[in-house]
C-alpha cells in the first residue's frame, strides 16, 4: 500500500478488496458497452462509505448534509470513471483526493453565502411565499414587479430576495420533510416518468447518473424536460416552491453535465 | 410610424457583454447575470429561471468544446419582447455544439429558440468559432 498518512480509508482497505476486480473489469470495457452502466453502479454503491465518511468529515461547516453526501457522490463517480488501474495506483488513494477536491470546490463555489444577513433571508421568504400566493391567483408564474405590488416594497427589494435564493442553499431556505408519505408516492411513479429519457441520444449514459441524483431531483428533471412543464406547475406537482424547483433543476443539470462530460472525454 | 413602434429595434446601448476564460469556475458569474437581466426586464420568475439554466448549460457546453486558454463571450441583447443571448468560443473542433445530445434537449425546453453554428476564426490559426444563439421570449401575460 502506498497510501499517504492523509488518506481516512486506509485502515479499511480491505473492506473494498472484493470491489477491485470491478474496477479492472470497468476500465476493459468499452465506452459503449451496456454492461458498463450495471458495473458501474455496483461499484458507485460498494464504495458509497468512502464518499460518506468524506461528506461526515466536512458537515458543520453550513452547507446540508445531503448536499454534501450527494456532491462527494458525484466526486465518487468521476474517481469511478477516471480511474486507470494500468497506472499501478491503489483506487482509494485517487478515488479520496477526487471526492475531497468535489466537496472543497462546493465549499469554495458557496462558502460566501453562509452568512446571510436575517433581513436578506426574509426578503426571500416573503418574496417566495408572495410567489406561491400569485402563481395560484395569476395561474402562472409572477413576475418581480406583480411581487412588489403584492407586498408593498420595492422592485430592488423583490431583486434581493430573488438573488439571494441563488447563493443559498436549498437546505437552509426551506428544507422539504422527506420520507414522509410524498415521498414514497414519488418513489413509486420515478420509473414511469423515467421512460421518457429513451428518445435521447445518450440515453444510456444518462441512466446510471440519474440514478444518483435522489429521487425527488430525477422526477423534477424529467417533469421540466421530458413532459415539459413549467417550473411553477412542478412547484405545484411536488409540494416546493417554485425558487426551490429552480435550485434543484440547476444544480441536476450541472451534475448530469460533468458525469456526461467524462463518459466522452 | 404606427408600423415603426410595432418593430423596436434592440439599440446597442442595451447590449452587455461579458468575456471570461472559458473555464467552469466562471459560470456562476454569467448564470447570474443572466438571471439579473431577465428579472430587470420584468420576465416572470418561471422565464428568469429557464433563461439562467439555459445560459448555464450552453456557457457549460461552450466551455468543453474551448480550446486551452480561450475566451468565452457571452453577449446578451435585450429587446422589448425578448433576450437574445449568443456565446462564442474558440475551439480546436470544427462541428458546432452536439444537438442530438440531453444538454441540447435541456436548451430546446428552455427556451423559445437554440442554435448553434461553427466558422473559421478568421486569422487564419484553424481553430473555429463554435457559437450557441439562443432567445427567451417575453411570456405573454395576460391583463
Amino acid at each position: 500500500m502506498t497510501e499517504s498518512a492523509a488518506t481516512p480509508h486506509r485502515q479499511h482497505s480491505h473492506e473494498y478488496e472484493h470491489l477491485l476486480p470491478l474496477l479492472d473489469e470497468l476500465a476493459e470495457l468499452d465506452a459503449g458497452d451496456p454492461r458498463r452502466a450495471d458495473l458501474r453502479e455496483q461499484l458507485v454503491t460498494g464504495f458509497l462509505p468512502v464518499a460518506e465518511n468524506i461528506a461526515r468529515r466536512f458537515s458543520g461547516r453550513g452547507a446540508a448534509k445531503d448536499d454534501l453526501v450527494q456532491v462527494a457522490t458525484l466526486g465518487l463517480i468521476n474517481a469511478i470513471d477516471r480511474f486507470d488501474p494500468g497506472r499501478g495506483t491503489d483506487f482509494l488513494s485517487y478515488a479520496v483526493p477526487t471526492v475531497m477536491g468535489e466537496v472543497r470546490r462546493h465549499f469554495r463555489d458557496s462558502s460566501w453565502t453562509m452568512r446571510v444577513p436575517r433581513r436578506l433571508k426574509e426578503l426571500h421568504q416573503e418574496v417566495s411565499a408572495a410567489s406561491g400566493t400569485l402563481s395560484q391567483r395569476l395561474g402562472r408564474a409572477p413576475t418581480p414587479a406583480e411581487i412588489a405590488e403584492y407586498l408593498g416594497v420595492s422592485r430592488d427589494d423583490v431583486y434581493q430576495g430573488l438573488q439571494v435564493g441563488h447563493a443559498y442553499h436549498p437546505a437552509s431556505l426551506e428544507e422539504s420533510v422527506t420520507g414522509d408519505d410524498e415521498g414514497m408516492r414519488l418513489a413509486e411513479t420515478v420509473g414511469e416518468e423515467d421512460a421518457g429519457i429513451e428518445g435521447v441520444e445518450n440515453h444510456e449514459s444518462l441512466q446510471p447518473l440519474l440514478s444518483v441524483l435522489p429521487q425527488r431531483e430525477r422526477r423534477i428533471l424529467a417533469l421540466r424536460f421530458f413532459e415539459n412543464l413549467t417550473q411553477t406547475q412542478i412547484a405545484e406537482r411536488v409540494g416546493l416552491s417554485q425558487m426551490h424547483v429552480s435550485r434543484l433543476l440547476s444544480r441536476s443539470l450541472a451534475r448530469l453535465r460533468e458525469g456526461i462530460t467524462e463518459d466522452e472525454g | 410610424m404606427s408600423e415603426q413602434r410595432q418593430h423596436v429595434e434592440i439599440d446597442s446601448r442595451d447590449d452587455i457583454e461579458l468575456r471570461l476564460g472559458a473555464d467552469v469556475v466562471h459560470l456562476p458569474i454569467v448564470r447570474s447575470v443572466a438571471a439579473n437581466i431577465a428579472m430587470r426586464a420584468d420576465f416572470d420568475l418561471d422565464a428568469i429561471s429557464d433563461l439562467e439554466l439555459a445560459v448555464d448549460e450552453a456557457c457549460a457546453t461552450l466551455i468543453a468544446l474551448a480550446a486551452a486558454e480561450s475566451i468565452l463571450g457571452c453577449r446578451f441583447t435585450i429587446g422589448s419582447d425578448e433576450i437574445a443571448v449568443t456565446a462564442s468560443v474558440r475551439s480546436d473542433h470544427t462541428e458546432a455544439a452536439n444537438t442530438s445530445s440531453f444538454g441540447w434537449q435541456v436548451l430546446n425546453t428552455l427556451t423559445d429558440s437554440a442554435v448553434t453554428w461553427s466558422e473559421p476564426d478568421g486569422v487564419g490559426s484553424g481553430q473555429h468559432l463554435v457559437s450557441i444563439g439562443l432567445s427567451k421570449r417575453r411570456p405573454v401575460v395576460a391583463g
